[in-house]
């Protein structure tokens, strides 16, 4: 998998780099409007990154570019104008998803994992951790084909952290992932906790769940 | 009250005034053009009654008229009347003098002008006086004014429906005026530009001046609006910069307890600017008027996918919650908007409700207008908490979380939709906010 980052900030690029290579992608970067149409119209990227604010123009004219061309390249818009507008401007000019920023790593990496599922015609319908299988069509988990009963919240949570597997996922990175981008200040992440607990006491009954860890004061990790 | 009903009736009663006026001025000026006529009359009947008198003539008036020293006659009706006496000597010999007085002719008593003459002849004096009776005249000025009342009311009323509908003609630009460019546009760039057709320099001008001020409008909100954009840029492009960077550092094995303790409150401060920049953001953005109303709103819908997402919450402090929406009632506007605003409206019922409380949304119908409200059981606010409740950064209490921002947010995105919101609350009794939708929407 190819990825195309274009991101004028230099430092937040190279973020975004080394957390997308070390999940096995290939990454360039790109950080303005004319180094990325260079880039786009000599290499075939899979997946585009793309900041709107850029110095030299916005990036809907990068996306106007790529579409008239039929490439298949997915573009993700990341964006700091976020809310509606650009939301229903960018979807409109065949953007596949769209974050705001500022957004956690780990979200973009469930993002990815989700067109790279479309892109695939959806033939990736499983994952698999320690015996457990999530099935993504329709939310089903189970052990050793003995369904296990989640609800909506804790197939979300799983899902999430084995996507994200071997790396600490905070408190409020699941909230995030779970209730949304919510404006509310200091909502309780409290709440995470009660479901993750239900989650593994769930988990518990058929097997030893040691790999699924509590960092303390910090979040959880599935360790593979 | 409108200038053209002002005017109309200023028009009415100065013309009203006017009538009275005449009709008081009327009878004088009847009365002395009509004692003119008779006295001019009255003088050229004396004149042709003196040019033919002679000695006998006198005598034979007096005479006749059984030796009294008085000649009378009258005509048949007694509408005039001659009167020729002796008199003695006096001073006003060859003076005419007009007088009016009641008479007494034959049992009736009448009104009359009357001329009286002094005159001398052949060593007598005589006084001439000649009577006309004004009762005809009366009833003459009395036809007179009515008629002129009459046309004076008709007058009146073509010139008052002309002023009016000439006052309508002449004020249509300015209720256009108001109208197109001002009662309607809810954003500059809703703002038509053409310039509304008049006669009148003042409604140009107003047109011309308002059309400035728009532009300046205009002008600031763009600029505001590239501002908001070049803030969350600025702003949030660090912000995601060091979110990622701590995310990084975490998954670092070799840290210690207290690094990683450091971190992740670190990135709880992040999460706090973040989250107050982005609630400024949408307050500015709503203000200026960034968002499009012209979604359906379920109000229902809204409210049910909320408590399912808040039913954690809900349950956690063991409240009850009861939603009793009877009317279907949906409107035109901005679902995201809305669904903040009944977020922040719920999370706070729940935030500042007692343990194992209620929260109750009720809807009906005020004065023709939907209302729906959000009680609580929660602590309450005193009457100075109420009045601030809406200002940003203010908070209730400072021991519980929240910035301040969330019933600012409420208070922004209700103005947007033209909801009226009002707050009605009672010291550890609870809190209830009440919105008033309104009947017609004129969004955008």
């Amino acid at each position: 998998m190819k990825i195309l980052i274009v991101e004028d900030n230099p430092e937040l690029a190279l973020e975004v780099k080394e957390y997308l290579t070390g999940s096995g992608y290939i990454c360039k970067i790109s950080k303005n409007c004319e180094e990325a149409l260079e880039e786009i119209n000599s290499n075939d990227y899979d997946i585009m990154l793309l900041d709107l604010g850029l110095p030299d123009g916005s990036g809907f004219d990068i996306l106007k570019e790529i579409r008239k061309t039929e490439s298949k390249t997915a573009v993700i818009i990341i964006t700091a104008q976020g809310e509606l507008e650009d939301r229903i401007n960018g979807l409109q000019l065949g953007a596949d998803d769209y974050l705001t920023k500022p957004f956690a790593l780990t979200e973009l990496g469930a993002r990815l994992f989700a067109i790279i599922r479309r892109m695939h015609g959806f033939t990736v319908n499983q994952l698999d951790v320690h015996d457990f299988s999530l099935r993504l069509q329709d939310y089903k988990v189970s052990f050793n084909e003995i369904p296990i009963n989640l609800t909506k919240k804790e197939f979300d949570i799983f899902q999430y952290l084995v996507l994200n597997k071997n790396r600490v996922i905070t408190r409020l990175q699941l909230t995030e992932h779970i209730w949304g981008d919510i404006l509310e200040v200091n909502s309780d992440s409290n709440f995470i906790d009660v479901h993750v607990r239900n989650l593994r006491k769930k988990l518990d009954k058929h097997a030893k769940i040691e790999w699924f860890e509590t960092v303390r004061n910090v979040g959880y990790r599935i360790n593979v | 009250m409108k200038i053209k009903h002002q005017l109309a009736i200023f028009n009415a009663l100065s013309r009203l005034l006017l009538i009275l006026v005449l009709w008081l001025m009327l009878p004088v000026l009847v009365e002395k053009v009509v004692y003119n006529h008779i006295n001019k009359s009255l003088f050229e009947k004396k004149q042709k009654f003196i040019e033919h008198l002679d000695k006998e003539e006198i005598n034979d008036f007096i005479v006749r008229n059984d030796a009294s020293e008085t000649y009378a006659s009258f005509s048949t009706l007694h509408s005039e009347f001659l009167l020729l006496s002796r008199v003695p000597l006096r001073s006003k010999v060859n003076q005419t003098f007009f007088i009016t007085e009641p008479r007494i002719i034959e049992e009736e008593r009448n009104d009359y002008r009357i001329l009286q003459y002094y005159f001398r002849y052949e060593n007598t004096n005589y006084l001439l006086e000649i009577g006309n009776s004004l009762s005809e005249i009366n009833d003459l000025t009395f036809i007179i004014r009515f008629f002129i009342i009459i046309v004076l009311i008709i007058i009146v009323v073509i010139t008052f429906l002309a002023d009016t509908f000439y006052i309508e003609y002449l004020l249509k630009p300015f209720y256009k005026i108001i109208d197109t460019k001002i009662r309607h546009v809810n954003e500059p760039e809703a703002f038509d530009h053409t310039p509304i057709k008049t006669h009148s320099r003042d409604f140009q001008e107003l047109d011309t001046v308002l059309n400035q001020m728009m532009d300046r409008i205009s002008e600031l909100f763009k600029k505001e609006k590239q501002f908001i954009a070049n803030v969350s840029h600025e702003l949030l492009t660090p912000i995601a910069l060091l979110k990622n960077k701590f995310e990084n550092l975490l998954q670092n094995e070799s840290l210690n307890d207290v690094a990683v303790d450091k971190i992740v409150s670190s990135l709880g401060t992040l999460d706090l600017l973040k989250k107050v920049i982005a609630n400024l953001l949408l307050i500015s953005k709503i203000e200026n008027n960034q968002y499009e109303a012209k979604e359906s709103i379920d109000l229902d819908a809204i409210i049910t996918n909320l408590v399912t997402d808040l039913q954690d919450r809900i349950e956690d402090k063991e409240l009850s919650f009861q939603k009793n929406l009877e009317h279907h009632f949906s409107f035109t506007g901005n679902k995201t908007l809305m669904h903040i605003l009944f977020y922040n409206l719920i999370v706070n019922a729940i935030k500042y409700n007692k343990p194992c409380g209620t929260i109750e949304i009720k809807d009906g119908f005020l004065n023709g207008n939907y209302f729906l409200t959000v009680s609580d059981s929660g602590i309450g606010l005193n009457v100075k908490q109420q009045q601030n409740i809406f200002k940003r950064f203010t908070r209730v209490s400072s021991d519980l979380e929240g910035q301040g921002l969330g019933l600012a947010i409420v208070e922004s995105i209700a103005q947007f939709h033209q909801i009226t919101i009002e707050i009605r609350s009672e010291i550890n009794v609870g809190t209830t906010f009440l919105l008033v939708f309104p009947n017609e929407q004129k969004l955008n």
